[in-house]
This record gives C-alpha cells, structure tokens and sequence, in this order.
C-alpha cells in the first residue's frame, strides 16, 4: 500500500495486515484461475497452454494504461513511483536461470507456494530448490558480487530508450500484446494436449 | 465474441488515447536527488567565459543569455544580447517557452555563480535541457575577458594563446559602460582586430 504506508497514513503493522489480506486473495486467485498447476504453467513452453503468457500480459497492459491515465488525470505522479534499477548482466543472467527453472521445475516463485498451499508435491520440491538457490547465491555473494552490480542502467524506460512518448509506446505495446495472443491461440490448436 | 477480441476492442482504443494526448508534465521535478547531484558534482553547467565570448563575437544563433539579476543591475551592465529575467520571475508562464526547447544554449549569469546556479538548478529540475551556468560569473568575466592579465614569458604557448583570444576579444566586446574609466583601448577607437579562436577542447555538454 505504497503512499499509504510511505505517508505514514496507515501505520506499518496496518500495512502488513492489508499485504497479508492483499496476499490471501491474490493466492486464491491465482489457484482459481489454475495456477497452481505446473502442467499448464510449463504448457506455455511448449504451446498447448498459453494462460500464462495472456494473464501476465493483459495484467501488464491494463496497470500500463491505468497509471498513463492516472497520471493524465493528475491522480498519481509517475516520477515518484519506484522503478527497479537496472543491472543490465544480473538481469540477463537472472532471467535465463528463472526462465530454465521455470522450464524444468514448472514453477514460478510464487505459483509453487501456490501449488505448495493445496498439497501439491512437485511444488514443495521447488519450494526446496528455490531455497537451497537462496542458500547459494547468499552464501557465494561475495564471488559473484562484481557481476551482480555489473553495467548499471539507473532506471531507464524503453520508451525513452527509443524517444517516444509513454503513451505512443504503451499503444505499440498493446498492438505487440494483442498480436502474442494471436500467436498464443494459434499454438494452442497447433499444439493440443488432451490431458493434463 | 472471442476473449481476445472483447478484449481488443476495449483496450486498443484506450491505447489510442494515451497515445494521442499530450504526456502530463504538471509533475515539478523531472531529475531524482542523485542524478541533479551527479550533474553537479561533474559541473556540466559551467560553460567557460571563454567559450561564452567566442559565441558571443561570432553571433552565434545558439546562445541565449539570461541575465538573473535585477533589473536595475541589467541596465548598467550586461553583456551582449543577454536578455533580463530576474530571478523572482523565473517561473513566470511566459518563459516557459524559452527553456521549453532544443535548440538554443541558455546561459544563466549574474554577479557571481550563486543566484545563476539558483537558477539553472531550479530549471534543470524541471527537467529541461540546455541550461548551463557561466563559470564564475560576471566578476570572473570582468577578470578574464575584459581585463586579462598578461600571462609572464615562461609560461605556456596554450597559456599564451588564450591570453591573445582573451585580449582580442576584449576589444571585440568593447566593455560595457562600467568599464570605461579602466580600459585604456576605449580612449581611441582602434579598428577591431580579428579574433583568433583558441583550440577548442571539447567538453562534455550537459543534459542527460
């Protein structure tokens, strides 16, 4: 609860309260919308399921568009909210070791303490993975801290990146999401799974 | 109706609005603490007096001089082609058009660098470009450009050959009227010699 809790208008154990109420609701949607299924999470990669990549995405595309109007109406200033630095090697890095555990675990972090929730046994084992890659990568920092701070970016945005406005690019990006649909749907036909 | 479709005709023309209006820019400050702090630890404001002069002789288009103190102080002295905006009426709506661009170099000066940089921090927040401070002020500009001192025999040719452009260009710009009691070349109005440009260094301009 970001402003609230940052202009102390809730105090910080009301806003661990609403986190914990926010992250209840957000784990049954989640498994409702079947989630915690590591078949249909990994079914993204392989085409037969594209849920994923359309949720994700058409999250993505409505909080874009509701903070570009926000912002136009006055309500929220953009330059105020927190955009993660960017460590351009950590994040390629990072990238390519979540996206291979996404593969073969069929897990993402928070889907497989959703699965873990209603007893599912590959996602505890994940969940046992995940932990023993936190053990390591903490445990080992001081050897991979050079590449973890490596080609520091500050907190660039694509659209500045390619000098147009944040809405011509929020326009671009949804054209790019809707046409990844048009992909996705195709796969799942080209690529059917009878049962999983 | 497929979702994707549904989906399409409600977002694609939202898209197109986002797209079409202009980006708010109500939002006052456009530079983070630390990236204003960086600018100020490289000192990409300053623009050298030197620099400045040179502009100033060979007319150049780019620069614009903005002279940030009263307005009675502007009367006495100021340089060539400066134009007055106190430092009060900074933010006044009809200079907004004159730091909301591209193309020209606006260059804050005062007495000294103190109220100039007042100013160039207050606009460079704002998150314009091409604003930039000149290096030590009018007095370091009386100093070096209308009054150069005569550098010893030893020292180096650069040394010698700014000396030359500082003089050179003093004549050029004549001095203003505080300087009449104390320069000597206004007494007989010499042809003005041609201005001999130092070797430029480049430097790394300011705005991002």
């Amino acid at each position: 609860m970001g402003p609230l809790a940052i202009n102390e208008i809730i105090s910080e154990n009301t806003n661990f309260f609403l986190a914990f109420i926010i992250g209840i609701a957000f784990g049954f949607v989640l498994e409702a919308s079947g989630f915690s299924s590591s078949r249909k999470l990994a079914g993204m990669f392989y085409g037969y399921d594209t849920v994923v990549l359309k949720v994700f995405f058409t999250g993505a595309i409505t909080a874009m568009l509701g903070m570009l109007f926000f912002s136009l109406f006055d309500w929220i200033d953009l330059d105020l909210v927190y955009v993660n630095p960017t460590y351009l090697t950590s994040a390629i890095t990072g990238g390519v070791i979540m996206g291979a555990g996404f593969i073969i675990g069929g897990y993402c972090p928070g889907t497989s303490f959703c699965g873990a929730s209603i007893g599912k046994i590959d996602a505890l084992i994940f969940i046992v993975g995940l932990f023993i890659g936190v053990s390591l990568f903490g445990a080992g920092f001081n050897w991979w801290n050079g590449m973890y701070m490596a080609k520091f970016l500050g907190s660039p945005k694509i659209s500045e990146f390619f000098g147009l406005t944040d809405g011509v690019f929020a326009l671009i990006l949804i054209l790019i999401a809707l046409g990844m649909f048009r992909v996705a749907e195709w796969a799942e036909k080209k690529f059917p799974r009878e049962e999983y | 109706m497929k979702p994707r479709l549904w989906l399409a005709a409600f977002i694609v023309p939202l898209g197109l609005i986002i797209a079409a209006v202009p980006q708010n820019t109500t939002h006052p400050y456009k530079l983070s603490a630390p990236e204003l702090l960086s600018e100020v630890n490289t000192r990409t404001q300053f623009i050298t007096p030197e620099t400045v002069a040179d502009m100033i002789v060979k007319k150049d288009p780019v620069l614009q001089l903005i002279d940030v103190r009263s307005q009675d102080e502007f009367e006495k002295f100021s340089l060539t082609g400066a134009i007055n905006i106190p430092l009060t009426d900074l933010l006044s709506d009809q200079n907004v058009d004159l730091f909301d661009q591209d193309v020209k170099m606006n260059v804050f000066y005062a007495n000294s660098t103190l109220m100039a940089n007042e100013a160039w921090m207050i606009i460079r927040q704002l998150g314009y470009t091409n604003i930039y401070v000149l290096e030590g002020g009018l007095n370091y500009w009386f100093d070096v450009i209308l009054n150069p001192k005569q550098p010893s025999s030893t020292s180096s040719d650069e040394e010698l050959a700014r000396y030359d452009f500082r003089r050179s260009v003093s004549q050029a710009l004549g001095g203003g009227p505080t300087l009449l009691e104390n320069n000597e070349n206004t007494a007989s109005p010499a042809p003005r010699p041609a201005i001999k440009s130092i070797p430029k260094k480049k430097k790394a301009a300011g705005g991002c």
